[in-house]
């Protein structure tokens, strides 16, 4: 059988992607290599979500072991677990992605179509100060004793059940409520009503595009399966596309392959506070900073926590030392700093598909992450805390770039409308095809490009 | 299916009661850990990084506890040092990692069956509640 189209990867990208080509009425697969987990069905603690949901068991290293990366395998993909805040790009990230591509698409007022129906087709909702928790509260006060600026989150979610008493922190290993708005609820679960075929546990290592159609081969739940399209798309992800195009044999051919990686590098740290925070209470996350001197300065602050493992893993201290810390739990203020990072990250991958990631701080990531922390240290003096627990473990939420969308073939992967330079069959509409950082949310435009590619392709 | 010989969760045992020690209301890693479920956490592992995690668990069941301690000293020097060497990182690696297997044993909500006490749940006060619909 020749589908009309084959996505492959479910996660922000691909399950956006895969709705809109199957409203059209065309013949759409779209593959996942992960399992097809659903509301009911989510790990239900902490360990269990690591372990079975992300890539690697859990956490990937950057070579140097100084970073960490999350992305995970199943159905829905990183869209699961992510806290599903949603934001449009702003002038500064248009501006540099022209400059950086050379496609000239790239405005807010182009992409502005796309935006409106994704965002029309998933709920959204902008928090307000009667649903703010301590944590966030700790953070806007100080925030305003200091003069920084703080704004409210949009978040896609329908019911969370804060009124009931649910505690949101659960939905980080996925909403067993079906209100964050991840891919699987704000489009695949939709599609799947609506007759999208969509096979789990198929993972693809190879593509082989011709002029009319496209091969892919890979295994399903252990075995071998070659599947056929005319049109195959790329939605793996920054690092699962990447591996797919260099095990097909890319690298030769398209020398930016791997390259302009960047991650948006997160630190968080901790501030024990007298009085019980319990920012794993309730509604998860409702404000970040909104300050135009962090962004000049290439930074924004967000109001974030983690479960017990996560944060035993944050503080690099061991035995007395991590249990006095740990039994303050409750009392803890979190604080994280994104940098806007320079894309000169590498993916690599060995012909097993052995991927190796490349990604040192240069000298501006580091003066955009000390500004960061500099002002969390302000905040959390500001608000009191009889302490601050400075991590320097930092980890990557964003994978960005790999196969970057560029006019030159030399320098970039696809082509301004998504296709792999020199190929007719073989798409990407992925963050891999981010040409630099943003320094905003990713999502929400990862799932608008996939809304104008659908879009495109159905013309 | 990635397996944990014994001889390797004996390992953990003794690197995991340095990085989680009987101390006060604290139980030790050895009495309250869930090994029983410890498998479950490596399903995902990639078979590669699984035998050589299960190799060096083997080689710290062999070490006296002082060596181990000397070695966890190591592995948190590394992780605060710019070093960008080979070693460096696999120092850092095997930090995270290895605290990562305790931690996920440790603050679990699947301890020993066999142990009665207050878990370390219980004393960080560390409760969710999921209300579904
Ligand atoms: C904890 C966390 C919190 C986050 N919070 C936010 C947030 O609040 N807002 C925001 O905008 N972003 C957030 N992000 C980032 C966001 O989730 C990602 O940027 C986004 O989901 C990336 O979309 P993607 O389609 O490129 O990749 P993914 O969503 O990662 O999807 C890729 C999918 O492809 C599959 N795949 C990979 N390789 C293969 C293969 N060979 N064969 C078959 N399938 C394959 C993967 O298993 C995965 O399901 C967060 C991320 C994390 C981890």
């Amino acid at each position: 059988m020749i589908y009309d189209f084959i996505v492959v990867g479910s996660g922000s990208g691909g399950g956006a992607l895969s709705y809109y080509l199957n409203k059209s009425g065309a013949n759409v697969l779209l593959l996942e290599a992960g399992k097809f987990y659903r509301k009911d069905t989510f790990p239900k603690t902490e360990a269990e979500t690591s372990a079975q949901l992300y890539w690697g068991g859990g956490i990937e290293f950057a070579q140097n072991g100084k970073m960490g990366f999350l992305r995970t395998k199943m159905v829905g993909g990183s869209s699961i677990v992510y806290q599903c805040l949603m934001d449009r790009f702003d002038d500064i990230a248009f501006n540099d992605w022209r400059a950086e591509s050379g496609v000239d698409w790239f405005t807010p007022e182009q992409m502005d179509p796309h935006y409106s129906q994704v965002e029309s087709d998933m709920v959204l909702h902008t928090f307000k100060r009667e649903e703010m928790r301590p944590n966030g509260i700790l953070f806007a006060d100080a925030c305003d004793k200091l003069g920084y600026k703080w704004g409210f989150l949009r978040r896609g979610q329908s019911d969370c059940g804060a009124d009931k008493g649910n505690d949101c922190v659960g939905c980080l290993g996925g909403c067993f409520r079906d209100s964050k708005q991840s891919s699987l609820v704000a489009f695949i679960q939709k599609a799947e009503k609506e007759g999208l075929k969509i096979q789990a546990e198929t993972e693809i290592y190879k593509v082989e595009p011709n002029k009319d159609t496209c091969k892919i081969h890979g295994f399903h739940q252990g075995k071998p399966v070659t599947l056929e399209a005319k049109k195959v798309i790329l939605c793996g992800g920054a690092f699962g596309s990447t591996r797919i195009m260099t095990m097909s044999g890319y690298a030769s051919k398209l020398p930016a392959l791997g390259k302009k990686f960047a991650s948006h590098p997160q630190f968080m740290w901790l501030g024990f506070q007298n009085e019980p925070v319990d920012a794993h209470k309730g509604m998860f996350q409702s404000v970040a900073s909104k300050d135009p001197n962090f962004r000049a300065q290439g930074f924004k602050l967000e109001n974030v926590f983690a479960s017990p493992i996560s944060i035993g893993m944050l503080m690099n201290v061991t035995g007395a030392k991590h249990q006095h810390y740990m039994k303050q739990y409750r009392y803890m203020q979190c604080i994280e700093v994104a940098v806007r990072d320079e894309n000169i990250g590498e993916i690599k991958c060995d012909n097993k598909g052995k991927l190796t990631i490349v990604k040192p701080l240069t000298d501006q990531d580091k003066t955009r992450r000390d500004k960061g922390l500099h002002a969390i240290e302000n905040i959390m003096n500001a608000a009191g805390a009889k302490e601050i627990f400075k991590s320097n473990f930092y980890f990557g939420l964003h994978l960005m770039g790999g196969c970057v969308m560029g006019t030159d073939a030399s320098k970039s992967v696809v082509n301004p409308d998504f296709q792999v330079h020199g190929e007719q069959t073989l798409y990407i509409a992925d963050s891999s095809i981010y040409p630099n950082a943003p320094g905003i949310n990713p999502g929400l435009t990862i799932k608008s490009l996939g809304h104008r590619l659908a879009t495109q392709l159905l013309k | 299916m990635n397996t944990f010989s014994n001889r390797a969760v004996k390992g953990l045992t003794k690197i995991g009661n340095i990085y989680c020690p009987k101390n006060g209301e604290f139980p030790a890693y050895e009495e309250v850990a869930g090994l029983h479920f410890l498998n479950t956490l490596a399903v995902n592992v990639p078979k590669d990084d699984f035998t050589s995690l299960n190799l060096v668990l083997i080689i710290f069941s062999f070490l006296p506890n002082g060596i181990l301690r000397w070695l966890v000293g190591k592995f948190e020097a590394a992780q605060e040092d710019d070093s960008e060497g080979i070693i460096a990182s696999t120092l850092r690696q095997l930090n995270l990692g290895l605290r990562g297997l305790c931690y996920s044993t440790y603050y679990s909500e699947f301890t020993n069956p066999a142990y009665k006490g207050r878990t370390p749940m219980e004393i960080i006060d560390y409760k969710v509640n999921r209300v579904t619909n």
